[in-house]
């Protein structure tokens, strides 16, 4: 077993981001939640991958985290 | 009314946007120096209120008083 089975990889979607910074915010500060494992945000592609424990946060809770952070956030493919 | 100043380490139109966007969801009267970096918000709510909002934006914010 390579991985903890409750682990879960989810690619969110983000509208809004126009520089460095506001991909090195949102990275500080999901980053900084708990449950989170890995985070990658891209400007270029306007997503952001997340690796988190289903135990403490879900892709809901996570595009929700987002969406407060004042950008816009839609859940769109989900891998395990 | 009170205008309250604020200052947000907003680097380009994307930071002032979501800025502008969390700041909605509260419904305030606000107005936003991007190249000073300032936020003015006008509101008789409690000024952590109006801090812990634009803190959610993830960027360094201080209260720099009422204008």
């Amino acid at each position: 077993m390579a991985l903890k089975t409750n682990l879960f990889s989810v690619t969110l979607s983000v509208e809004g981001m126009t520089c460095g910074s506001c991909v090195q915010s949102i990275e500080q500060r999901i980053g900084g939640f708990p449950g989170v494992v890995r985070i990658k945000v891209s400007l270029e592609l306007k997503n952001a991958t997340v690796v988190f424990d289903q135990a403490l946060q879900s892709k809901e809770s996570l595009a929700e985290a987002i969406e407060d952070m004042g950008f816009e956030c839609t859940l769109t493919e989900t891998t395990t | 009314m009170t205008t309250h100043e604020f200052f947000v380490d907003m680097t380009c139109e994307g930071c002032s946007g979501a800025v502008t966007r969390v700041l909605k969801k509260l419904d305030v009267k606000f107005d936003i120096d991007l190249p000073n970096k300032k936020v003015f918000i006008e509101s008789d709510k409690d000024t952590d209120v109006l801090l812990e909002t634009l803190k959610k934006t993830g960027k360094t914010v201080n209260y720099i008083g009422p204008k």
